[in-house]
């Protein structure tokens, strides 16, 4: 791991009128690394990918992804190599597959506006090889001939696949993944799983917002927690799991210390606990709700 | 529906549609009409009169041969193995119905009711009843027998063979439009009968390529010319330029096909605009106008700004320039206005513009004296408005400014098709899908949707300078809101983002008024209806692109399988070309 990170945030603010949504959060992702950012509804996790991709400009602090300034414009962004899926796939619906990833291709071709008027030697250079990678990358994500169905037709995990392929078309230094998991089965979790560790493979950084803590914890190398705007813990994902303030701002009190609760409540209300055998406090695994997805 | 699909068992269609063929056959010699129509000088109805085909057989003509086509059609399909024979069987039922309603309506209401099309003074007519009920017996057969879905064929040929069937299917092609143009003379008090025989011919022609598209014929062909793009855009326009050579090639017709084809030109350039970049622009007519009145101006006219005359070519591409750079003008408020709002902003340009033409701002225009005797093009010393001799030859007037503007069309339809299928044209798509995403992947959307202004702009400009050239008269009265409520209308009932669609879209728009200039009291009324009809029940327009049908269609949803939403389903096996 090299010293210089790929991307790195300092002391970022952002104060929307009166209310901070995020005060003073550092992190540093360097490169081949899987950041994963976890932290309850509301705690400003959406925010944060916001200014990390330019839609947001930080009301303080700055953003660097290799040593430079982030643009406060999403395109530039992209331009500059950062890439990012949405928490509610945002792909071109009435598009093909193909043709969403080459759109993904746009900036890194160089093509104006004259060339594609009159179709030359060059267009069609650079046509046939934006549809070679983007072909090739359709092949990576795993949609194989796919290429020439409606995004719209796809089923929902194919899209989550076709919306990496798209981000990725962009040849991203950091890719942002939105809450890639949501909605999906075991067995999708584990597919996209492994195709996040494949994108590092290909040398690409990746910053991972998740509700799923299970999953976090068995694919990043460096976990941050995000409570109310601010960065609570970091490290990697076995020092995090065990943090008792993790385990009390984002999943709850441990389930002992529940069980415990619901006993004593039991005993004072003069009843025989009914928690006693089947109370199982299972996992948190709630959904972003509005209040973050609001803010695009 | 449901309740008449519990009472139509599948076996009633065979006895409905053979019923409902030989009815037809028997409407069409039935007599139509009892009397002759005093008020048009006690000329009959055409092709009305009764029983004429046992003294000459072969003299049936008009919407009478028509209904005797459909009839023995849907005869033959009932018991012949035909792919998807009751969706066919509907089509030609419509067919039916429409030549039926459409001749019926018109005697009764021009003949003095109900006498006129059933018993009256001893005669009786009951052709145009017998005809609506067959079709109605032969749609009912198709739902009888369950709508299957269009029929695809999987023959894959060699070219030689595809270039002979896309050729033959152009020649149909145009002698259609020849025949459609020529269908009941030019309208007009002359000749009040061109309304009903012109929309009873396509009443007749949707029935019969609704079957052809049933069977899978249309698909094939627009697959075949997908294929072949390049032969058949030569084609399309060599059969386009042998219009004039046709039943059609009178001065009245070079006229409106001309004038149509700057619609179509003006349209396309819209379908830039509204179609790819999905940015609603309800003033787009003002570059036609800017793009008239810059070359208006540069044309030597005595009214003119400007006391020079220079070369069309020239004068043309200043209109164009002109044009485009107002195009982005009015585009830069797209980077922080959207959608409804848009729409506002693009509609009060085009208010402003019609008011500085109206009241010559600048001396540039001519205010209500509009600039008038703008010269006609002179190439070689041939006057563009004069009738052309070539040989022993003598082609209509006005045939120089057609073949002209069929090479601008083609211009403008490459220049479509081509950004279309190019990096920006991607882009112009995926702004219209979802602008914030498109942003995400690295699109400059603020330039790209200028961009799309500004090309739209300079198509219509140059549209515009033929415009002013071929009418003479440049007046700001040509520009007005309507003009482009009526583009936006041919772009969206021809369907979005499609080079056919826009020319279809843009030559209904033109010849239906021409052909009912009898019912002008009606005109805008049934043409509001019209509108109101086809958005209901082909809201993705006549010929959709492949990601509008997608989208408005629904056809994924309705559980379709997936390879027939591959092929492209339109209605003119040429219309598919250039997609």
């Amino acid at each position: 791991m090299t010293a210089t990170p790929v991307l790195s945030a300092s002391n970022v603010s952002m104060v929307f009128g009166g209310l901070t949504a995020l005060s003073e959060v550092s992190l540093q992702l360097h490169e081949g690394q899987i950041l994963g950012l976890i932290g309850p509804n509301g705690a400003g996790k959406t925010t944060f990918f916001n200014c990390l991709t330019g839609l947001y400009t930080p009301t303080r602090g700055t953003v660097t992804l290799r040593g430079r300034t982030l643009p406060s414009d999403p395109a530039a962004v992209t331009v500059a190599g950062i890439a990012r899926t949405f928490q509610n796939i945002r792909l071109f619906p009435s598009m093909t597959a193909l043709e969403n990833v080459m759109v993904g291709r746009h900036s890194r071709m160089k093509q104006g506006p004259l060339a594609s008027l009159f179709h030359g030697p060059a267009y069609r250079k650079g046509e046939a090889d934006a549809r070679a990678r983007s072909l090739e990358l359709l092949d990576f994500v795993g949609l194989t001939g796919l290429d020439d169905e409606l995004a719209r037709n796809l089923p929902y995990g194919d899209q989550r696949r076709l919306e990496i392929a798209r981000a990725l078309a962009t040849d991203p230094a950091v890719l942002l993944l939105d809450e890639p998991t949501a909605g999906m089965n075991p067995q999708e979790t584990e597919a996209a799983r492994q195709l996040i560790f494949a994108i590092r493979e290909t040398g690409v950084a990746v910053v991972v917002i998740e509700h799923d803590t299970k999953f976090i914890f068995s694919l990043c190398d460096h976990v941050s927690v995000l409570v109310q705007g601010q960065l609570l813990v970091e490290g990697a994902p076995e020092v995090v799991r065990g943090d008792p303030r993790v385990i009390e701002a984002y999943l709850g009190k441990p389930p002992d210390e529940v069980e415990a609760e619901v006993r004593q409540y039991a005993e004072e209300a003069g009843r025989p606990s009914a928690a006693e055998s089947t109370m199982v406090i299972p996992p948190v695994r709630e959904r972003d709700g509005g209040s973050e997805g609001g803010n695009r | 529906m449901s309740q008449l699909k519990d009472v139509l068992k599948p076996g009633l269609a065979r006895p409905l549609a053979v019923g409902g063929g030989v009815l037809a056959v028997i409407a069409a010699l039935l007599p139509w009409v009892t009397y002759k129509f005093a008020q048009y000088g006690g000329d009959n109805y055409p092709a009305a009169a009764s029983l004429q085909f046992f003294d000459a057989p072969f003299q049936l003509e008009g919407y009478r041969l028509h209904t005797l086509i459909l009839g023995v059609v849907v005869v033959v399909v009932a018991l012949a193995p035909v792919p998807a024979r009751h969706r066919v069987l509907r089509a030609l039922g419509w067919g039916l119905v429409a030549v039926g309603v459409i001749n019926t309506v018109f005697a009764a209401v021009e003949g003095g009711g109900l006498g006129a099309v059933t018993a009256a003074d001893g005669a009786i007519a009951f052709g145009g009843f017998a005809c609506v009920v067959a079709g109605v017996l032969a749609i009912l057969a198709g739902i009888a027998g369950g709508i299957e879905h269009v029929h695809v064929w999987r023959a894959k040929v060699a070219t030689p063979v595809a270039y002979l069937v896309l050729l033959v299917s152009f020649v149909v092609l145009l002698l259609l439009v020849a025949m459609m143009l020529n269908a009941g003379g030019q309208g007009g008090v002359g000749n009040p009968y061109a309304g009903p025989i012109f929309l009873s011919l396509l009443g007749f022609l949707a029935g019969a390529l609704g079957a052809l598209h049933g069977v899978g014929l249309t698909g094939w062909i627009s697959k075949l010319s997908d294929q072949h793009k390049v032969f058949s855009v030569a084609v399309l326009v060599l059969c386009a330029l042998a219009l004039p050579f046709t039943e059609a090639g009178t001065d009245y017709w070079m006229t409106t096909a001309a004038n149509i084809g700057i619609y179509a030109a003006t349209a396309i350039g819209l379908n830039i605009v509204v179609g790819l970049a999905g940015l609603l622009d309800l003033g787009y007519v003002a570059f036609l106008g800017i793009g008239a009145f810059v070359a208006a101006n540069f044309s030597g006219a005595a009214a003119a700004a400007f006391g020079v005359e220079l070369p069309f070519v020239l004068a043309a591409i200043i209109a164009a320039v002109v044009a485009g750079i107002f195009g982005a003008i009015v585009g830069s408020p797209t980077l922080r206005v959207r959608g409804d709002y848009l729409a506002i902003v693009t509609l009060a340009f085009g208010e402003i513009f019609k008011k500085a033409a109206q009241n010559n701002i600048g001396g540039l225009t001519g205010g209500a004296n509009a600039i008038p005797n703008v010269p006609p093009i002179n190439w070689f010393g041939q006057s563009f408005d004069k009738s052309l001799t070539i040989g022993s030859l003598e082609l209509p007037s006005g045939v120089l400014y057609y073949v002209l503007i069929i090479v601008l069309v083609a211009l403008v339809m490459v220049v479509f098709a081509n950004l279309k299928n190019a990096r920006i044209g991607r882009a112009w798509i995926a702004i219209r899908e979802d602008e914030d995403a498109a942003r995400a992947m690295g699109i400059k959307t603020g330039q790209a949707k200028i961009l799309a202004f500004l090309i739209g702009a300079t198509l219509a400009g140059l549209a515009g300078a033929v415009f002013a050239h071929k009418t003479s008269t440049v007046a700001y009265d040509s520009f007005q809101f309507i003009e482009s409520v009526t583009l936006l209308a041919a772009v969206i009932l021809g369907g979005m983002g499609s080079i056919p669609g826009a020319v279809l879209g843009a030559a209904l728009l033109l010849v239906l008024p021409e052909k009912l200039r009898e019912f002008s009291d009606y005109r805008l009324m049934l043409f509001g209806l019209a509108l109101i009809l086809i958005m209901r029940f082909r809201p993705q327009g006549l010929v959709p692109d492949r990601h509008r049908r997608a989208e408005l269609a629904d056809e994924g949803a309705e559980g379709v399988p997936i390879e027939e939403l591959n092929v492209h389903d339109t209605p003119g096996g040429s219309t598919a070309v250039a997609r």
